[in-house]
């Protein structure tokens, strides 16, 4: 049982990663839903899956372990909490950005060097003076091409 | 002496509160802190040299070893007074020094807080807590040099000073851990030397302490910090480089010479290391032109000088170091006194813009004087009988010995007397300045110092009886020497005579040698390699981020996707496997599993959002119904709640959003997705597989036979959540508010926002209501 169990968590996995790495903004957080769920049963499935009774006392013993189930429960409403901020958070960068694309969200900071980005925020931590002042340091944040594939 | 340790920790805090209030009069608080540290030096003398060492030890972290053992020990208690009198004095002293304007606060706090931890330094017994102290010493002395942290001349020093001297702590670190495992103590006292010498730690742990000790004290080539560490305040100076900071590596060298110091590899590295510095330092000193620059870099020469001496590790070397150790402390600090006066009352450290200052101030000039003559050992001062010591240790071991030797007190003979010249010639000094006597509170600890140096070298008995005292701990008591201003007609005394026939031609020739010396320089410096690796640091990191954080979201992604599995996969590749219980399914799961795999591959396949999300809830139906399966009814509930409400939050947001229009992935980044994604799978299920009933015995059966008895529930999930483990709920729920909180703040920014930059929004949306059902 436990074997099939490591197969359909590695399964979760994988495609949760997969839709992780895609650019569009839902699909992210989907990913995070179907590694929620993996993880989910990981935790339940190393504990050994027995075919005892469920942890109330009311019915007759043995029990199977109680503690992973506790730790997912929590897990579940976290795993909730994170879905609900990330779909907000895609709300809010699509109201600004104008697209769903999470590729081209990473040119931002690029595109326009005047950008707060806290790169240069204090001019006192610049590092000290240099006795060639000719060359001045600069942070090699290279721009990638705007766009990336967005209109 | 646990008191003299922590008093200056107790009262930097006072300080700091005090500073804003009382001012510049916070530096007679911080004086104070030193007395007991004073105090040490009555034993010391009471007690006389046989006396056994005083132990004082307060239980610390005991598992580890670690101890506040402060061991008084003649050396340890001399140098502690050391520190007390400096300290004392430099506290004195920088109440008329500095301006109104400072933050005395932070001023005082620092300066005692490196204070302790010096003392702590010197006087403590455990290795492990001299490594703290050691590392304390830097942090300190990072913060006081950068004290005026608006220039950036302060600030490059700072950051010099700690990145090389911690370069030097993590040494000491790895050694101390070494010196602990092969002496089966981690008490200086307590080390089995003999087990120590036999170890194959040995070398190495001689070898990183030996990188400590010159990165603390300034050899070459760690010598670049020194000079910029000038930048402190001069009172900080004076403390900083006559007595403490810079003379921890000497220190380090003087106490564990004893264990080391039968290797020949210990003086064979030190001496030649420690003469270098000595004639190097020496040279660099002649040609500056900044007073204070000047007496730094002759700091760097006189650290080897010490070195040198306690690295020949026998009697005679370290009677002649430690009597040095006392005449430099005098003779340096009351120099960065003077300097500091004539800063302060001409406004200018320049020498060539200086002349004649001798009528102008005319107290001060005396204890150049007295001092200067200390450091170019002339009699009667105390600098000439060390020095007489010096070249006595170094006959003993060669001709090129004491050659080098005399070559480096010359050089130090000559700009000593070019330090002096301030004083002569016709009165110059930058318009607007009006040089007058400085006041007593700068003009007097300077004195004090400066005839200290005068009574070491007239009442030669005195120092003699001091320097006696640390015989014990250093074991040099079977050394017969003694001080004296006359030893007769010696070889040494030869030597002197030609140390200042060189060192007058030195002085005579003087624009030949700077026409040398401009012609010597060297292209490539300690300070060039150290910008130059500072530099080549930044530049890569600032690469690195650029290539790696600077990227979009999925890229950034598949980075730390792709390095988390090249360690994982090292991690499996190396660990031997072993694999649990392969049971058999059982049918009644079968549909369930069918439910879970439908959902992951339908997700893969879906076009449009709304199938994604609907076959994505398949799958979290799916998990409720295993969870019913697994014997777990709690689970399977909240999960169906769950999902139910996250289907419409989807819906909610999908009003809002675009429709999913197809972005695809270039080829390859496909090809690298599948195999990132194919491989976190394939390590989710060999994990599992490995970790099945990983944690044996369960600690579970506790909480099935207390749920009851001390929750009074049933139900033995519910009663874990709430009562076993209540805290974590807590922060769950506390999760959940926070995030209720943000969703509220980002849907109720609505449209109005926009980054720089960017065009308007497309859609025209009014914000969505009530969402937040957690």
């Amino acid at each position: 049982m436990e074997t099939l169990f490591a197969l359909l968590i590695g399964l979760l996995i994988a495609a949760g990663v997969f839709l992780l790495l895609s650019r569009v903004i839902v699909r992210v957080v989907l990913g995070l839903s179907f590694i929620t769920y993996g993880g989910n049963l990981a935790i339940l499935t190393v504990a050994g899956l027995r075919e005892d009774a469920p942890p109330l006392l009311t019915l007759k013993g043995p029990y199977v372990d109680p503690l992973p189930q506790a730790l997912i429960l929590t897990a579940i409403v976290i795993g909730f909490a994170t879905t609900a901020l990330l779909l907000t958070v895609a709300l809010r960068a699509y109201q600004v950005a104008g697209h769903d694309d999470v590729e081209a969200f990473g040119d931002n900071l690029a595109r326009d060097p005047e950008a707060d980005d806290g790169l240069a925020a204090d001019p006192e931590h610049q590092g000290p003076d240099r006795p060639d002042p000719e060359e001045p340091r600069t942070l090699v944040y290279s721009a990638r091409s705007p766009g990336g594939g967005e209109p | 002496m646990t008191l003299a340790v922590f008093l200056p920790f107790l009262l930097a805090a006072l300080a700091a509160w005090l500073g804003p209030r009382l001012g510049r009069r916070t530096g007679y608080v911080a004086a104070l802190a030193f007395v007991p540290a004073l105090l040490l030096a009555v034993p010391l003398a009471g007690a006389g040299p046989g006396a056994a060492p005083a132990l004082e030890v307060t239980r610390w972290v005991p598992d580890l070893g670690l101890a506040l053992a402060f061991r008084g020990d003649g050396f340890s208690l001399l140098f502690a007074a050391l520190i007390g009198v400096i300290g004392t004095l430099s506290s004195l002293y920088s109440v008329a020094y500095l301006s109104g304007h400072e933050r005395f606060g932070r001023f005082y706090a620092y300066l005692l807080l490196f204070g302790g931890s010096m003392l702590g330094l010197v006087l403590s017994d455990n290795l492990v807590a001299l490594f703290g102290f050691w590392e304390m010493t830097s942090v300190t002395s990072f913060l006081l040099i950068g004290l005026w942290h608006t220039r950036s001349a302060a600030r490059d020093g700072a950051v010099k000073a700690f990145l090389v001297s911690a370069l030097g702590g993590l040494g000491l670190l790895a050694a101390v851990a070494m010196i602990g495992l092969a002496g089966g103590s981690t008490t200086l006292s307590g080390l089995d030397v003999e087990a120590l010498r036999a170890s194959p730690l040995f070398v190495p742990a001689l070898l990183l302490t030996l990188l400590a000790a010159f990165t603390k004290s300034a050899q070459l080539p760690f010598h670049l910090w020194l000079p910029t560490a000038m930048e402190a305040p001069t009172p900080v100076s004076a403390f900083l480089h006559s007595a403490t900071m810079v003379k921890a590596g000497v220190v380090l060298v003087a106490k564990f010479g004893l264990l080391f110091g039968s290797s020949p590899l210990w003086g064979g590295i030190i001496v030649p290391v420690g003469l270098a510095t000595l004639v190097w330092g020496a040279w660099i000193a002649l040609r500056q032109t900044d007073l204070k620059a000047l007496l730094a870099y002759s700091t760097v020469s006189q650290l080897g000088l010490l070195m040198s001496l306690y690295g020949l590790s026998d009697a005679e070397g370290r009677f002649a170091a430690t009597a040095h150790l006392l005449n430099h402390a005098a003779f340096k600090a009351a120099l960065f006194f003077v300097v500091g006066i004539i800063d302060h009352e001409t406004g200018t450290r320049e020498l060539p813009r200086l002349g004649g200052l001798r009528k102008a101030l005319p107290v001060t000039f005396a204890v150049a004087l007295l001092a200067s003559l200390s450091m170019a050992g002339v009699p009667p001062l105390g600098g000439f009988i060390s020095k007489e010591l010096f070249y006595e240790a170094m006959l003993h071991r060669g001709p090129l010995f004491i050659a080098v030797a005399v070559l480096g007190s010359a050089l130090t003979f000559a700009y000593s007397f070019r330090l002096l010249r301030v004083f002569w010639g016709p009165p110059r000094s930058p318009p607007g300045a009006e040089p007058h006597e400085a006041p007593p509170g700068l003009t007097g600890p300077a004195a004090l110092l400066a005839l200290t140096a005068l009574a070491f070298g007239l009442l030669p008995g005195v120092a003699g009886a001091l320097t006696r005292t640390a015989q014990n701990a250093l074991d040099f008591a079977s050394y017969r020497g003694y001080l004296s201003l006359w030893h007769g007609v010696t070889p040494a005394l030869l030597a002197t005579f030609v140390t200042w026939g060189l060192g007058g031609l030195l002085i005579l020739q003087a624009a030949r040698v700077g026409a040398l010396g401009r012609r010597l320089t060297p292209r490539v410096n300690a300070n060039t390699v150290y910008y130059a690796l500072t530099e080549g640091v930044n530049i890569l990191s600032s690469r690195l981020i650029a290539r790696t954080q600077g990227l979009a979201l999925p890229d950034q992604l598949r980075i730390m996707l792709g390095a988390a599995g090249l360690i994982a996969g090292y991690a499996v590749w190396r660990s031997p496997q072993v694999f649990h219980s392969i049971g058999t399914p059982p049918l009644a799961l079968l549909p369930v599993a069918a439910l879970l795999v439908a959902g992951a591959v339908g997700v893969l396949l879906a076009r449009s959002r709304l199938t994604a999300v609907v076959v994505t809830g398949l799958t979290g139906f799916g998990s409720a119904a295993a969870f019913l399966g697994l014997r777990a009814p709690d689970l399977a509930l909240t999960q169906l709640l769950v999902e139910a409400v996250t289907v419409i939050l989807f819906l909610l947001v999908f009003r809002y959003l675009p429709r999913t229009r197809d972005l695809p992935r270039t080829r390859w980044r496909y090809g690298v997705d599948l195999l990132l994604a194919g491989s976190a799978g394939l390590g989710a299920t060999l994990l599992v597989l490995a970790g099945v009933r990983f944690l044996a015995p369960p600690i579970s059966p506790y909480y099935l036979e207390n749920s009851y008895r001390l929750g009074g529930g049933r139900n033995v999930v519910n009663v874990l959540l709430v009562d076993f483990r209540g805290f974590d709920t807590l922060g769950e729920i506390a999760v959940v508010g926070m995030v209720a909180l943000a969703v509220l703040g980002l849907v109720r920014l609505g449209k109005k926002g926009r980054a720089p930059g960017e065009p308007p929004p497309v859609p025209a949306s009014p914000p969505p209501k009530e969402k937040e059902e957690a």
